[in-house]
């Protein structure tokens, strides 16, 4: 929602947020390198290397995977969500260093060229215990490349939104991809089944957050709306909705915010024009209703980011009648101006 | 085998990205995103990358723009 792009949308709360990720990142190797030249005086620099920056990647990508479902259960984790695509940068960076590293240690002493090589010296493609693992974390680096590359608003505005969305979904791909390489290479790395525990439970998590946020999701999917009055259908108490904030109904597959703000109450569309955040699940700051998800604002009456910005939601028709909200479904032009229902 | 050949055709297909960077900045990005006016270098840096894999889209979407302007 700028005029101009810069490189990096930096303001305050980002910098806070990744001088976290720094700090985070920094005392894990720092930890791992003590321990590993603790108990483990043998290993090479390349070696703690590689999996210094391959464990971090994969605690990271852990970690991005799961703010998602998360901000779903509980408002608490959404400062998490505001700045994840860092987090996304940063992880691909260190499963880059990983990944070169692997292919610089296993593979460029041979005379072939290091990529056939990865590919080629071990073609056991039909064994399980001797698989050629390394081909696996090469496809997954690749899709965490294309996704670090087109993580600039540039790329959501000039790929197209779906386009852009698809391409960052590939990242469960990546995530099944990454868990077969890495199962697949401790078993002839490593006798030790720790690692494995750790990643089956680290998966395990992720499944059940997913599957917990979806049920809840899907309860407020199917909250039936019964009482009608010309077109309006009744939606729940005034006194539900606080100040500032919203409730999310879904009625007709269509998701709509109701805001309260300043004593009355608007009704826009849940779905922000940037990378289709939940406008609902934001809150009001400085009069503009703020997608919690990188802070896109719009004016409760009439959906509009305030200029010099031009992005436009529907609005919709909202009525109190007794303390009982009534919303009308049917959207109005995106940008139309509503005047909103008196408390 | 297949593989070198892949290889061969995906390094070809970048080397083209390569080239089409300094073409797109000259010519096509203001036709394609008007917010890109006045945006910082490292703004251009930062997507070069993206540019260099994804130059048929951009390709494409140039090409398109100017056949809208055309018939305004
Ligand atoms: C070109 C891509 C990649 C190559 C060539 C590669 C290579 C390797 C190699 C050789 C090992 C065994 C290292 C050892 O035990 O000393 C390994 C393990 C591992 N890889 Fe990768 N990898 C790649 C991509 C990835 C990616 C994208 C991730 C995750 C983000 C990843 C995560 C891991 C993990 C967690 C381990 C087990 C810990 C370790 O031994 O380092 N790898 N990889
Ligand atoms: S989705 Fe990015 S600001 Fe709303």
């Amino acid at each position: 929602m700028s005029t101009a792009y810069s490189a990096v949308g930096w303001n305050r709360q980002k910098k806070i947020y990744d001088g976290w990720i720094a700090a985070f990142c920094i005392s894990y190797l720092a930890l791992f390198i003590s321990l590993t030249l603790l108990f483990n005086s043998e290993a090479t620099f390349e070696t703690i290397l590689i999996r210094s920056t391959s464990t971090l990647a994969v605690l990271l990508l852990h970690i991005i995977l799961s703010i998602g479902p998360l901000t779903r259960l509980n408002k608490k984790f959404m400062p998490l969500l505001y700045n994840r695509r860092h987090l996304g940068v940063t992880m691909f960076s260190f499963s880059a260093v990983h990944g070169i590293f692997g292919i610089i240690q296993f593979h460029s002493l041979s005379n072939t060229n290091p990529l056939l090589s990865l590919f080629l010296s071990n073609t056991n493609y039909g064994s399980i215990p001797a698989f050629p693992f390394q081909a696996l974390g090469f496809f997954a680096l690749i899709i965490f490349f294309l996704m670090a590359i087109t993580s600039h608003d540039f790329w959501l505005h000039n790929l197209s939104p779906i386009v852009w969305k698809t391409l960052h979904m590939f990242v469960y791909a990546a995530y099944i991809l990454v868990v077969m390489h890495v199962m697949l290479g401790v078993i002839q790395y490593e006798k030790n089944p720790v690692f494995v525990l750790i990643l089956f439970t680290g998966s395990a998590s992720l499944i059940i957050l997913h599957l917990l946020a979806g049920l809840k999701e899907r309860k407020i999917d199917k909250m039936k709306f019964k009482l009608q009055e010309d077109g309006f259908v009744y939606v729940c108490e005034a006194d539900e909705i606080e100040d500032s904030r919203a409730k999310i109904f879904c009625i007709d597959q269509e998701r709509i915010a109701v805001y309260r703000h300043e004593q009355k109450l608007y009704a826009i569309h849940n779905v922000c024009k940037h990378q289709g955040g939940p406008l609902g699940e934001g809150k009001i700051v400085d009069g503009c209703i703020t997608c919690p998800w990188h802070g896109y604002q719009y004016l409760p009456h009439n959906g509009q980011s305030p200029p010099p910005f031009k992005e436009r939601v529907s609005t919709y028709d909202v009525r109190v009648n007794h303390n009982k909200v009534w919303l009308n479904p049917i959207a109005f032009a995106e940008g139309t101006e509503r005047e909103g229902a008196l408390l | 085998m297949i593989i070198s050949v892949i290889l061969i055709i995906a390094l070809i297909y970048l080397l083209i990205g390569v080239l089409f960077v300094p073409f797109f900045y000259a010519k096509c990005i203001r036709h394609i995103d008007e917010t890109a006016k006045g945006s910082s270098i490292g703004f251009y840096i930062i997507i070069s990358p993206g540019v260099i894999v994804f130059w048929p889209v951009l390709l494409r979407k140039w090409r398109k723009a100017l056949k809208e302007q055309a018939y305004e």
